[in-house]
């Protein structure tokens, strides 16, 4: 329970050669929700100013679902993937902990377990630190924090707002998925599984609940020990703007399954009284392992502009993102940061067609659109990682959240600016 | 396109399965996996659906469901509606044009509207879209099919939504007499199948000629959301992706059998006997998590909709449905409740002998079931009122299926609270469709995903 952001860069044993003890998971790339290694909350929102009974928040519970003892390893990122906080939780065996993030936000309370049967994890504190509190809470609403001085590390907003990973870990550590220590730790066993509840229960801004799995990303292939060195077939994973640099080995070490890049996601836009939609977006960032604070802005900067986006409405009228008034100059970029809540009304998104319809589909191809920094020891440039969650509202009593479809999924080449639309091919890796 | 055929068909005799030809499919490289993810798909479930139509529109529970053409070529989607034991009732076709989206409100099927889709929209006649292909530019269409799917039935006529009602509401049909092919609620209760087919026909996936019209592209995405208005019994809605079934392989022409990997498929109990596993379409799986609230008033409850494959196969009369609810036949393998101390509860020692000995479960194909129900262990003394669920809803299988296996299953969790709070997601597969059984106590954990 050490909300510390650690920077030191660790040495990496690697105890090469070593394979898998493997349960025949199918080497798929394709994203279901199955125990898994690492679970991603892609988006969470907390008013951390008032009080409980009115606050917006997001829980999220994490189960074991083997019968033997796991530590797993919570991370807690900016909206511009700067990771402010870690700590560990141990389950013993069929364990289900579930977290309120306004008792960890707003309230300085970490879930108490522990120790494992072996006694390690038992420094477990209840309290977060009040300069460390302090710290979290600034990071996440204006991207402060006393470690980065005047850069910012997160974007500003009322509420805190960022994401989450949750990872399968050796021991109740510091590290974090940004430091090649953390590889060292990490472990491969599919099994964990989640859900979240986003609650918002201001009658004058919600009075609604909403929930939907955590991402649940597979280690493929699964199980050995910590700090090994196994070839994976997936082309890239998940972590790879962290893993250590080295051998395409070392670079793939944590095995996670990547995410895909184009979705397409459904829209209600009806106006006061009627259903209207916010898309939940996580975006892989751009800003690598080693990267000092001044780096984090970048996430929120031209290398994050997507590729395309088009707007379907009920009669399958496509409209296009916005146009530059100024003949000659191009339009803006339309940039998401690693985590964004939007509402399909934002001038973000391409607008309603004149039709009159209110409701349709959005074809999102979130790689990004200049050429990435995002390469792999594998296959060199590739598309960039991320995950999409429909959320409708409407009334003040009715939500519906769901995750968007994939097209295809993270080992499908990323499809070009105005290729036709449709389903890619869902490769094995 | 919201041009519908309605087909209000009963059960008829089958007819010869006339086209087994083989035919390499113009596949797009999927992936071969049996993992059920949220990918674009051949075939869409509904696990449950429940309609209140003796209530009006503004209190009513209701069922809506979505289907999205993700192509620029247009697709035809065969929706079946099928009762709580699995007796397919009626069907209807959507032509979808290029990127095309339909939305189904079940009340205006099942309620005082009696149609099925607004008389607006497209259809095999309209314009279509600027980045859509023409109405008639998909290979995989039967020759007829623009001119089968041109035939709007606009409402439903009052005898057969009354039939309709009555098989989702008493389980009764005109077509199978005192036979009980649903069970008996006050509101329609049952699930839905949705396949990309080649034509607008009016067969079931109950009979062999339904396989000469089923077609195998990846192609269709879709959600639903459950909406319960009334401020004193809901006041809130949910909503989950529609059960995305791939065909693997896909691509290629109508009543083609093609070799698949799967070790056998969907609508195995239905197919060609000749050709079991020539729909291609991935299998459930049988084991699942589920997580729970049970908090009491005032806090967060759960309820557990479960879908789960039937017994009685293609050929089955009207009689055998009710089958599927006698003796043992669709009993649960085990099931395993552990609260947030990892505290387990099951049936040993709860329900034999005080005063009635309840030695299985037995869930029908489509149901919502509250946790506090009896047919789950019930809460361990340790005062926790959250933890999961271990759900092992194999059943005995049955001569119908193609082969000894597991039987296939789905599993939503549904939380409500306080009258405006209510999420629902999927519970998660333990294995996927192609796992071995898991038998009775066995070491409950991640089974292996295979690969087929």
């Amino acid at each position: 329970m050490t909300p510390v952001r650690v920077t030191a860069v660790f040495a990496m044993l690697f105890a090469l050669g070593i394979s898998a003890a493997t349960r025949h998971n199918d080497d798929s790339c394709d994203i279901g929700t199955l125990p898994a290694a690492t679970l991603l909350l892609p988006y969470f929102e907390v008013d951390i100013n008032a009080a409980q009974t009115f606050a917006q928040t997001t829980i999220f519970t994490v189960v074991n679902v083997s019968s033997a003892e796991r530590i797993a390893r919570i991370t807690i990122w900016t909206d511009l993937a700067y990771p402010i906080a870690t700590f560990s939780i141990v389950l013993t065996g069929y364990d289900a902990q579930s977290i309120n993030l306004y008792d960890i936000i707003a309230r300085g309370r970490l879930p108490v377990t522990g120790p494992t049967a072996s006694g390690s994890c038992a420094a477990t504190p209840s309290d977060v630190p009040q300069p460390i509190l302090t710290d979290l809470r600034t990071a996440l609403t204006t991207g402060r924090t006393q470690a980065c001085g005047t850069n910012i590390v997160g974007l500003t907003h009322a509420n805190a707002i960022g994401y989450i990973t949750i990872d399968t870990v050796a021991t109740c550590g510091t590290s974090m998925p940004n430091d090649p220590a953390y590889y060292s730790e990490l472990l491969y066993d599919n099994v964990l599984t989640g859900d979240y509840e986003t609650l918002n229960p201001n009658p004058a801004t919600g009075n609604f609940a909403g929930g939907d799995p955590l991402v649940h990303i597979r280690a493929i292939p699964e199980g050995g020990p910590a700090g090994v060195v196994t070839k994976t077939n997936l082309p890239y994973t998940f972590y790879d703007l962290y893993t250590p640099r080295g051998t395409e080995d070392s670079r793939a070490m944590d095995r996670r399954q990547p995410l895909p890049h184009a979705f397409l996601a459904r829209y209600i836009q009806g106006g006061a009284g009627a259903f209207n939609t916010e898309l939940h977006i996580w975006r892989e960032g751009v800003v690598p392992t080693g990267a000092v604070c001044a780096d984090y802005k970048a996430n929120d900067g031209t290398a994050m502009k997507v590729s395309e986006m088009l707007r379907f409405d009920e009669h399958e009228n496509p409209t296009i993102a916005v146009f530059s008034l100024i003949p000659g100059i191009p339009p803006p970029p339309v940039i998401f940061p690693a985590a964004s809540s939007t509402a399909t009304s934002s001038g973000l998104f391409p607008p309603l067609s004149t039709s009159g319809d209110v409701g349709g589909f959005f074809y999102l191809n979130l790689n990004n659109a200049t050429p990435s920094p995002n390469t792999s020891a594998k296959n060199g440039a590739r598309a960039t990682q991320n995950w999409v969650v429909v959320s409708m509202k409407a009334e003040g009593r009715y939500q519906a959240e769901y995750g968007a479809t994939p097209l295809g999924n993270g080992c499908s080449p990323a499809p070009a600016v105005r290729a036709t639309i449709g389903p890619a091919p869902d490769k094995t890796p | 396109m919201r041009r519908t055929l309605l087909a209000f068909s009963t059960f008829v005799a089958l007819t010869l399965h006339a086209a087994t030809f083989t035919v390499a499919p113009s596949t797009t490289n999927n992936d071969d996996s049996c993992d059920i993810a949220v990918l674009p798909a051949a075939t869409l479930l509904l696990p449950y659906f429940e309609v209140d139509f003796n209530s009006s529109s503004l209190n009513a529970n209701t069922t809506l469901f979505t289907v999205v053409n993700t192509t620029q070529s247009p697709q035809i989607a065969r929706v079946t509606l099928w009762t709580d034991l699995g007796y397919p009732v009626v069907n209807f076709n959507l032509f979808l044009t290029g990127y095309d989206v339909q939305s189904i409100n079940l009340y205006d099927i099942l309620g005082p509207k009696g149609v099925i889709a607004p008389p607006f929209g497209t259809s095999s006649n309209v314009d279509v879209g600027d980045r859509s292909l023409p109405n008639e530019a998909n290979p995989n269409f039967a020759p007829n099919a623009a001119q089968a799917c041109a035939s709007n039935p606009g409402p439903i006529s009052v005898n057969i939504v009354n039939d309709i009602r009555n098989a989702f509401t008493l389980g009764r049909i005109s077509a199978c007499g005192k036979s009980q092919i649903g069970l008996t609620h006050v509101n329609a209760i049952g699930y839905a199948t949705i396949d990309v087919v080649k034509t607008c026909g009016i067969s079931f996936p109950t009979q062999s000629s339904y396989y000469d019209d089923l077609l195998y592209d990846n192609v269709l995405t879709g959600d639903y959301q459950t909406i319960s208005p009334n401020s004193v019994t809901g006041n809130y809605a949910g909503g989950n992706p529609l059960v995305h079934i791939r065909a693997i392989p896909e691509g290629g022409a109508g009543g083609a059998v093609v070799a698949t990997d799967l070790p056998y498929t969907f609508y195995d109990r239905y197919t060609p006997r000749t050709a079991p596993a020539m729909d291609r379409r991935q299998p459930l799986p049988s084991v699942f998590a589920a997580r729970f609230i049970q908090g009491g008033t005032g806090a967060f409850n759960t309820n557990l909709q479960i879908w789960r494959e039937g017994m009685a196969g293609s050929g089955a009369a009207c009689a055998d449905y009710a089958k599927d609810l006698s003796g043992s036949n669709m009993a649960a393998t085990d099931i395993v409740r552990f609260d947030e101390h990892e505290n387990p509860t099951d049936y040993s020692g709860f329900f034999c002998g005080i005063p009635i000995c309840v030695p299985y479960v037995v869930l029908p194909e489509a149901s919502s079931t509250s946790t506090s129900a009896g047919i789950f262990p019930p809460l361990s003394t340790s005062g926790d009122v959250g933890g999961w669920i271990y759900l092992n809803l194999n059943n005995s299988g049955p001569s119908a299926y193609s082969k000894t296996r597991a039987s296939q299953n789905w599993a939503v969790v549904s939380m409500f609270a306080e009258g405006r709070f209510s999420v629902m997601f999927d519970a998660t597969m333990l294995a996927n469709g192609c796992t071995p059984p898991q038998p009775k106590k066995a070491t409950i954990g991640p089974g292996p995903n295979l690969t087929p």
